[in-house]
């Protein structure tokens, strides 16, 4: 295939998607394209969970992209959203980033939209004094907010730009859902966020966190302490056209001659690495299903996610080209008893911006984003599990989850892939 | 001079506790990582907490260590286990507000600033914040009973993994 030269499109130099070229973490103009195709496009995007939001008039920021938006119930029990653009001229609209509101009115000339996002006000319509004001024939109706779709699945929101975009269910599909009712069939509640500014391109994240390859290898405390090695049992599956991913290991059927032959030479499992305190991991867990580390990928940003007994969503905002939020909703389940609840507190150390684990994968993703600087011709390469076709494998030595993301972006951000 | 709620803090004590804070400080910007556990008490508790989730009343750490093990344990694994930019740290501490509690302990209070030098010498504030202390006075010195660190910049810059 020929390129026209004034073709911005990315060039991906291997079919099977093996090849990441080094441009998709740095052209400034991916941005833009993404925002449209990707975010825009025929995705459901995360905004926020039920419980945030639980009586009429709560309301919650959220990003779609690198777009602003406002997720609010209304008085009829429903959940709205809406980009948090006045529709009259430009203005943010609501200032808070939590809140009750029984309506929403812009700082700027109060125009005033309900939950809903229709124009409900304007000061000044009919003029003041007989003189000024709107047009006799100004049509309010068509000067709302810009809104999403929203849909709701186990008190996950989701919100979609696109008329095109399948009904939640089945964008989620039946392997995820299997997972995602795992967690949310219990009530949760949210015992707090974190937020970490990666110096990173936000696809290096979602890169990151499907590939268990290098969660053995980078991550000493996962190895040592049994929350994750490669000999564990271990699967990683896809919903493969929407480009979702599940990485899950849990602690059975481990053999410890495998362990030492697979760490042989590897500094990363450490027998002899002992703790002065590890209370923090004798916390009942709240499975019996031996299930030691989960995280489900929905595309394009959302990650759900399970360490030892920690429970978290992690959205990935991204901010610039080069550099994306990481909002983590740390949860706990509304029927936790203080016990279980301290539990949970103990092992917040494993996770978010300080965690023993998650640390690490913020300096992953700044490695690389430094790594690849200046580099947009060349290409990462991902062979590990085999290359050709993109199939779920009962193996953590693969990264085949990374070429099953790769392979639904480039779709969506480039017809001519398909 | 009339000071409500318990007693004065006298010289002596109050050389002590500064003495402590200023030792903390030292150890984390001098990388003298394997002194810090040992300005708390056995089972003292560093919680560094952010500021958002402070103004919501909910409860999850940043860190949480309830003994001085788990300090050491820290210490430990960013000396041998964690992968992390290695930065030049520097604290900027303001004067604390010492009071003190009924039990016969001192409750002090200071705001601080960390800024963060890499290797290459850019320099970068990472997070201004504030100390909230319970110290006991022991034989051996002054210790921190529990140090919370409320986290100013909850949009940690990457990522958090030497103490505050």
């Amino acid at each position: 295939m020929t390129r026209d030269v004034s073709d911005k499109s990315t060039h991906w130099p291997a079919e099977d998607f093996t090849r990441v070229p080094y441009e998709v973490f740095q052209a400034q103009e991916t941005q833009r394209t993404e925002q449209e195709k990707i975010f825009e496009g025929p995705v459901w995007n995360y905004l926020c969970l039920s419980v945030e939001i639980p009586n009429p008039g709560d309301f919650i920021t959220s990003y779609v992209g690198r777009t602003q938006v406002i997720v609010n119930r209304a008085d009829d029990g429903n959940i709205y959203a809406f980009v948090n653009t006045c529709a009259h001229r430009g203005a943010q609209l609501v200032r808070k980033l939590r809140g009750n509101a029984k309506s929403h009115v812009c700082a700027y000339h109060q125009w005033c939209f309900d939950h809903k996002g229709n124009l409900a006000g304007i000061p000044q319509i009919r003029g003041v004094k007989g003189k000024g004001g709107m047009p006799e024939d100004f049509d309010k109706a068509s000067c709302g907010l810009k809104t999403l779709k929203v849909d709701e699945y186990r008190g996950l929101i989701f919100g979609t730009f696109s008329p095109l975009t399948e009904p939640l269910r089945d964008y989620l599909g039946d392997k995820m859902r299997v997972e995602i009712d795992r967690i949310f069939e219990r009530k949760v509640k949210v015992l707090g966020y974190y937020r970490q500014r990666v110096p990173a391109n936000w696809k290096l994240y979602v890169e990151n966190v499907k590939d268990p390859y290098h969660a053995g290898l980078l991550h000493l405390f996962h190895v040592t302490f049994g929350i994750y090695r490669p000999t564990m049992s271990g699967r990683v599956f896809m919903e493969l056209p929407r480009g979702h991913s599940v990485l899950r290991t849990a602690d059975i059927d481990e053999k410890q001659d495998e362990v030492n032959k697979a760490y042989s030479g590897i500094d990363k499992y450490r027998k002899d690495y002992r703790l002065a305190d590890p209370s923090m991991f004798h916390v009942e867990p709240d499975y019996d299903d031996k299930v030691t580390n989960m995280i489900m990928t929905i595309f394009p940003n959302v990650m759900l996610g399970q360490v030892a007994n920690t429970f978290q969503t992690r959205h990935v905002r991204p901010k610039s080209i080069d550099g994306f939020e990481l909002y983590w909703t740390y949860l706990a389940f509304e029927d936790d008893d203080d016990r279980a609840l301290e539990g949970k507190l103990r092992q917040s150390n494993f996770v978010g911006p300080a965690g023993y684990i998650s640390l690490e994968d913020g300096e992953a993703g700044r490695l690389v984003q430094s790594g690849v600087e200046n580099r947009p011709r060349h290409a990462s390469v991902v062979e590990m599990g085999g290359r050709g076709p993109i199939e779920d494998i009962d193996s953590l030595s693969t990264e085949v989850a990374v070429r099953g993301f790769w392979k639904r972006y480039a779709e969506l951000m480039d017809e001519a892939v398909k | 001079m009339k000071l409500t709620g318990g007693s004065t803090i006298t010289d002596p004590v109050r050389h002590s506790v500064v003495e402590l804070l200023q030792r903390y400080v030292d150890s984390l910007d001098d990388d003298d990582l394997e002194a810090w556990p040992d300005l708390f008490l056995e089972d003292g508790q560093y919680r560094v907490l952010s500021r958002e989730n402070l103004a919501l009343g909910l409860p999850a750490p940043l860190m949480y260590y309830y003994s001085r093990g788990m300090m050491h344990d820290r210490v430990k694994a960013l000396r041998e286990a964690l992968t992390y930019q290695p930065v030049y740290v520097r604290h900027i501490l303001s004067t604390p507000r010492l009071t003190m509690s009924d039990s016969g302990e001192v409750h002090a209070q200071s705001s601080f600033s960390v800024y963060q030098t890499t290797e290459e010498g850019v320099t970068q504030l990472f997070t201004t914040g504030r100390y909230s202390d319970l110290v006991a006075l022991t034989e051996t010195g002054a210790r921190f009973r529990s140090r919370t660190v409320t986290m100013d910049t909850f949009g940690v810059l990457n990522l958090l993994a030497v103490p505050l």
